[in-house]
């Protein structure tokens, strides 16, 4: 390791120092043990409220703090990562599941309100371990370029297709209105989903 | 100069990672999750400048579930080595000699945004709440947020010494330079033109909000971070915490958007590693929308005053421009404008100061000093032609730069370029000699502008591997942040190996297992870090014909670190940008019906992402030209978006279909003779649109972006 004085501190110094700023924290709960069970019991404290639902075809029962969102229901304690998190507050789009087949953006749904709905997720989109229609259109048109947008646009293209088999360009925009591609890769995007309305729909 | 077909390159290619990218299965940095991982949050400066004179963080350490607060009192860490970062690319030395230190936090804070504080805690929510348990007291500070202001007599200093930026030698000077004779060139001409121009903050702003997960196994970290340069950030992260590079393993596999302002490391990797090595537990900070907007960077705003000679036949004998880009209050990158050198003219001069403020910092966005300094000098040139009674593409073609005894170029196609879009796009007939005169409320015009940029060649490293089974296996240091890189690389050695893509496997985005990259950034990943690759493969089946392919456990590896160069000759990429669109006059509104691009990058090694670069990136320039900004509340220092939804992002609805040919061209240089596609779609787009609305209404506008209120405005 090498001793850099470029600083007030010698960076070594700093490192080997930040030590000491933890042992003051750790000091402010008597023991480690106290700690976790202050820990644990604010956490009990937390309302939490118990919902049925079915997330990508299967039923379940999860126990969910109010507060969570369900993108972070789905992606914190489903496993189901595939849904992203751009903005975290109804702007971009990137969240986007569908609730009883209807689009929505899962960072502005409470968990608690999907009670009793069925979810569908980018992980659900794939038939019989096949990937769908439209995935196979996104593949072959480069719709996705970093990709963090691709699952809310896929998301958004398979309501469409459900629900009108034969969109227009411009019908194929508006509904894709609400995802944002900051890559901007918009002509791509459209292409994908009128080359899978031309393979036959979602 | 047409390309001859080959067997992999040139062929529309899927992405090989295209698969993981369409069923959520590639993993982003939150994706990530490690056992007994803690999640951390950055507190913010609410004032523009600032010392913090008290912190208290007593309430939030009791907070049950919070493991720990840092603030500048108990951790002095100097980020990016002082001001700039970005690893190898910039000199240690300076990094050694700066006298403007910035720290992760500090306790004098210079705008808003600034960190101030972190919390560990054991979830998110928990670790949010500590947050508002913070009290700080500021002893205020007198600000200023225009570039103007900044260096005027008086002005509130940023930074001892003054707010003009320091160069590498701690120098406050100006960025540029002369060429030729600019009295004479002025002397020559038979008209002078002068005119200023001013271009936006416009934030990068990439879809996936940043974040840093770093855990410690003995002296050596692992960073899992979105970078666009795994050896870059590593190189960094080392410097800034006193370690060796062999010491930081840099792990990035997928990340969500880059656009130039990652290939080096954040604030709050260091923070991540500082929590994590004191708590001995992995420690991810997230980076909400408003923070990443806030504390993360944008392409910096300027200032530019032409001033132009030309005689009365057309010529441009001299050109001057003398300007100001705005940094925020810590340098990060150059601060530089280009686009002087696509004019042939040889009597110039540039003088760019960049200038501190309290605005957040300002980085490099996608070609980081082209899209403002073609905006300005593309209008200036635009508008000398018609002052002049010159068709604009005329004018382009006798001013644009050419080959010469002393200016020799790999290659030339900017000719081509210009002529080949002006017939696509039938510029006779969509072109208004006679700007603003459409008659009705709706006005309809077209605009032109051409560009050069560099395709540097340079040094990167790239090992191949061949096993038994006729299995390959490339290991390089790219993120694929989303040109398609991992593809590109893949595809590279396929050809030069003559095997089949699908028996190339990659092992990308890990400073541990690949050898160093520049990165994605500059356009330079497939000129430098193919070049490397396709000299590995070279060597590599050299190995094979000499010892056949190897068999049971035994394999065979090439590496190269190939540092190649043009000789002194010129390396650019060529293009021309055409758009109509149309005006509504009273609205203000500017929609564009048509954009046509024609671009030389040598030979197009995967033409089907190719093609997306370019559209992808004009659709981001008009972004620019028309919507994009970030507005402040010049009484309080705040900005007024710190987010998508004022900010006026282009969606679905907003944007033209975008046509592009590319004009293939093998130079002899780089991996067979690929060029540079990344930047060079965005570098004309907002002078093309400007270019446009002019002819469409008969007012030059000066001012980026160009909204409704300034078009209502021009056309009052």
């Amino acid at each position: 390791m090498k001793d850099s004085t470029n600083g007030d501190l010698s960076r070594r110094e700093f490192i080997g120092g930040t030590g000491a700023a933890i042992v003051a924290v750790n000091a402010t709960t008597a023991t480690a043990q106290d700690r976790d069970a202050a820990e644990a019991r604010a956490i009990a404290e937390v309302p939490r409220t118990r919902i049925e639902i079915t997330v990508n075809g299967q039923r379940q029962s999860v126990d969910v703090e109010d507060r969570w969102t369900l993108v972070e229901l789905l992606r914190d304690h489903l496993g189901l990562t595939g849904t992203r998190i751009g903005c975290n507050r109804g702007e971009c789009g990137a969240c986007t599941v569908l609730i009883d087949d209807e689009p929505a953006y899962a960072c502005s749904t409470l968990a608690v309100w999907a009670d009793g709905r069925s979810i569908r997720t980018v992980e659900g989109v794939e038939r019989d371990g096949k990937v769908s229609t439209l995935q196979q259109a996104f593949i072959e048109h480069n719709a996705p370029q970093c990709g963090f947008c691709t699952s809310g646009q896929l998301m958004s293209a398979t309501a469409l297709l459900e629900r009108n088999p034969s969109p227009t360009a411009q019908e194929i925009r508006e509904a894709l209105s609400g995802n944002l591609c900051r890559c901007s890769n918009y002509n791509a995007i459209v292409e994908a989903v009128q080359a899978a309305v031309k393979m036959g729909g979602a | 100069m047409a390309v001859d077909p080959m067997k992999t390159l040139g062929q529309d290619t899927p992405r090989v990672d295209a698969y993981e990218r369409v069923t959520g299965r590639a993993t982003y940095n939150r994706d990530i999750k490690l056992p007994g991982m803690l999640y951390a949050r950055v507190l913010r400066s609410t004032v523009p400048h600032a010392m913090v004179r008290r912190i208290d963080t007593s309430k939030a350490e009791a907070l049950p579930g919070v493991r720990a607060v840092m603030t500048h009192e108990t951790h002095k860490i100097p980020y990016g080595s002082g001001s700039i970062s970005g690893g190898r690319q910039y000199s240690d030395p300076h990094k050694d000699i700066t006298t403007r230190l910035r720290y992760t936090f500090n306790e004098h804070v210079r705008y808003v945004g600034e960190p101030v504080a972190a919390v560990a805690a054991v979830n998110r929510h928990i670790a949010e709440e500590a947050l508002q348990l913070i009290e700080i007291e500021y002893d205020e500070l007198p600000f200023v947020m225009d570039v103007e202001e900044a260096v005027a007599a008086g002005a509130p200093e940023i930074w001892e010494g003054g707010n003009i930026a320091h160069d590498s030698e701690n120098r406050q000077q100006p960025i540029g330079g002369q060429t030729g004779d600019l009295q004479a060139g002025f002397s020559e001409a038979d008209q002078i033109f002068e005119e200023r121009f001013t271009t936006a903050f416009i934030q990068d702003a990439q879809l996936e909000p940043r974040s840093s997960l770093a855990h410690w196994e003995g002296d050596k970290l692992i960073l899992h971070t979105p970078t666009q340069g795994v050896s870059n950030c590593r190189h960094d992260t080392a410097r800034d915490l006193g370690l060796e590079d062999h010491q930081v393993q840099v792990v990035c596999k997928y990340m969500g958007g880059g656009f130039g302002d990652k290939n080096g490391n954040y604030y709050f990797d260091l923070i991540a590693a500082a929590f994590a090595r004191d708590l001995g537990v992995p420690v991810m900070v997230e980076l909400s929308r408003k923070d990443d907007w806030l504390g993360t960077h944008g392409r910096w705003h300027t200032v530019q005053d032409y001033r132009v000679g030309v005689k009365d036949d057309g010529t441009v004998t001299a050109i001057e421009v003398n300007g100001k880009s705005g940094m925020g209050p810590y340098l990060r990158r150059s601060g530089n404008v280009s686009g002087m050198d696509v004019y042939a003219c040889e009597n110039t001069s540039k003088a760019i100061l960049p200038v501190h403020t309290n605005r957040m910092v300002s980085g490099n966005f996608r070609a980081p000093a082209y899209p403002q300094g073609y905006f300005a000098i593309s209008s200036m040139m635009d508008d000398v032609a018609y002052k002049m009674g010159v068709d604009p593409v005329q004018f382009a073609l006798k001013n644009m730069v050419r080959p010469t005894e002393t200016k020799q170029f790999t290659n030339y196609a900017l000719d081509q370029c210009i002529a080949m879009g002006a017939e696509q796009f039938d510029w006779q007939r969509r072109w208004n000699p006679n700007p603003g005169s459409a008659e009705g409320p709706i006005k309809r015009g077209a605009g032109m502008s051409f560009m050069m940029f560099n395709a540097r060649l340079g040094a990167s490293s790239a090992i191949v591997r061949a096993a038994s089974g006729g299995r390959y296996t490339v290991y390089v240091g790219v993120t694929d942040i989303g040109p398609g890189a991992k593809t590109t690389m893949s595809m590279l050695a396929a050809e030069t190996l003559d095997v089949p893509l699908s028996s190339v496997d990659i092992v990308w985005g890990d400073s541990d297992r690949c050898p160093y990259s520049v990165g994605e950034s500059g356009s330079r990943c497939t000129t430098m870090t193919g070049f490397a690759v396709v000299e590995a493969a070279r060597d590599l089946k050299r190995q094979i014909d000499e010892r056949g392919l190897p068999t049971g456990d035994d394999v065979l590896i090439a590496s190269a670190t190939p540092a190649p160069s043009t000789n002194g000759k010129l390396r650019e990429g060529f293009g021309a940008h055409f758009a109509e669109v149309e005006v509504d006059t009273q609205l203000g509104d500017v929609r564009v019906t048509k954009y046509l691009t024609v671009h030389e990058s040598g030979r197009i090694l995967n033409p089907l992402p190719a093609l997306d670069q370019i559209r992808g990136a004009v659709i981001q320039g008009i972004g620019q030209a028309l919507k994009e900004d970030v507005l402040y509340d010049t009484n309080t220092g705040h900005p007024l978006m710190t987010g998508y939804y004022f900010a006026r992002h282009l969606t679905h609805l907003d944007v033209p279909e975008i046509e592009n040919t590319f004009i293939e061209t093998d130079d002899g240089y780089g991996p067979y003779g690929a060029k540079t596609v990344g930047e060079s779609g965005i570098i004309i787009a907002p002078a093309t649109i400007a270019n446009a609305v002019y002819n469409a209404i008969g007012v030059r506008m000066k001012d980026l972006p160009i909204t409704r209120d300034k078009i209502l405005e021009a056309v009052a």
